[in-house]
This record gives C-alpha cells, sequence and structure tokens, in this order.
C-alpha cells in the first residue's frame, strides 16, 4: 500500500467484485492528479485500513461500499465507520447493484448516498461525476480542475 | 411493463429503465464476455459485455427461465469448487 502524500486525496473502494474494482479505478483515473484509489476486496479489510489511518493521514474525501461483500457487508461497514468518531461525517457512497428501498433507507438514515451501479459507459460518466459530488465543496473544486 | 413493450424502446431507454427498475439476479462470463442478468417484471434481460459495465455487445431478453440456467450452473460451480 503506498504512502499518502498531502498533494492528494484519499478515496476508499470496497468491492468483492474484480470487474467493479477496475471500472471505478479506472474511471476515476481522470482525477489521478489530485486522487488516489485505495481498493479493498471487502468489508473488514477497508474497516481496519480506514481505523488504523493515524491522526497524521487525513481521513479519506469519499468512501464508496459495495453492499454484498463478504466477511463485512457494505451495511454493516457503513454502520462502523458512523460509529467511529474521525470517520463519523466521512461522505460515504453505498455503490450497488440493489434498487431495494429498504437500502436506500438505510443509506440515508447513516447520511451516506446510494448509488445503483451502471449498464453502460454513459452512465459510467454520469455516476463517476455523482460520486465525486458526494465529497466535500473545497475537495471537489479542487478535484474537478 | 412486458417485454413486448420493452423491446419496442431504444437502448438507452432500455437501460434506464433496468437502471431504476431491473432487479439484479447475477453475473457470469462466457468466452471473456462478461454479462449481467435482470428481471424487470414477469422478463428477463441479459446484457452482453464486450467491455464490462461499458460497451455492450448485445442485450438479450426473454419470458423463459431457462434464461437464468448458466447463471445457476455457473453457482454451483462456484459452490462444488468451495
Amino acid at each position: 500500500m503506498s504512502k499518502f502524500t498531502d498533494q492528494e486525496y484519499l478515496v476508499v473502494y470496497a468491492d468483492d467484485d474484480p470487474d467493479d474494482l477496475e471500472l471505478l479505478t479506472e474511471s476515476f483515473r481522470q482525477f489521478a492528479s489530485h486522487l488516489r484509489v485505495e481498493i479493498f476486496r471487502d468489508g473488514v479489510s477497508a474497516l481496519s485500513y480506514l481505523l488504523n489511518l493515524s491522526a497524521l493521514e487525513p481521513v479519506p474525501c469519499l468512501i464508496i461500499l459495495d453492499i454484498n461483500m463478504p466477511r463485512l457487508d457494505g451495511k454493516e461497514c457503513l454502520k462502523k465507520i458512523r460509529d467511529a468518531d474521525r470517520l463519523q461525517d466521512v461522505p460515504v457512497v453505498l455503490f450497488t447493484t440493489s434498487i431495494s428501498d429498504r437500502d436506500k433507507e438505510f443509506a440515508a438514515r447513516h447520511n451516506a448516498g446510494f448509488i445503483t451501479k451502471p449498464l453502460s459507459s454513459s452512465q459510467m460518466e454520469i455516476i463517476t461525476h455523482e460520486l465525486i459530488g458526494h465529497c466535500a465543496d473545497d475537495v471537489r473544486k479542487i478535484i474537478s480542475r | 411493463m412486458t417485454l413486448e413493450t420493452f423491446l419496442t424502446l431504444t437502448e438507452d431507454e432500455q437501460l434506464a429503465l433496468l437502471t431504476e427498475n431491473g432487479i439484479y439476479i447475477g453475473k457470469r462470463t462466457d468466452r471473456l464476455l462478461p454479462s449481467i442478468l435482470y428481471q424487470l417484471d414477469s422478463f428477463y434481460v441479459e446484457i452482453v459485455y464486450r467491455k464490462y459495465r461499458r460497451y455492450i455487445w448485445v442485450i438479450n431478453c426473454s419470458n423463459s427461465t431457462a434464461i437464468l440456467d448458466p447463471y445457476l450452473d455457473q453457482v454451483e460451480s462456484v459452490i462444488q469448487v468451495n
């Protein structure tokens, strides 16, 4: 895992599907001068990484979680993220194949976004900007430059 | 929505409808082409990609549950491996 530098913002993305991991990291490559994406294959590893960030390391500008993941699913991971003082206000998005109202309500209850995975490149382009739209204003302005 | 009506829509309209209302059933890869299967009301829609979730090769639609078989076979083979 590469060391975080203060020139870039960090996005944490957890998904057990390697194709989805590749899809999103590829889409975020356009922001590579300001954004680094750390990927994880399950909720446990993502959570462990997040909870072990040192006080000197900035928290991510965005956390993206698939819902259906082994070991710890995205919803449980989100609950634990919201329980952590330092991560309480970090933007989180559930990025999923689900269209369930219960999942959408869960995300809203935990102050998280909910985005359904795309089916085409044009949808992916829109979704990439929707994801970035969840970052704080100042971060978003810098990333989108 | 019936299969017949769905077939009259443009590809963008079909995809938008699936994103909003389609129930994700599963994913598989056949001869390096990934595909995902959705249920929409009483029929199924399979999207076969040249590049996953980006470039579509073909969209197959069916009222028959036979379209589920290769997805179920894949689940069974994963269970057997594990």
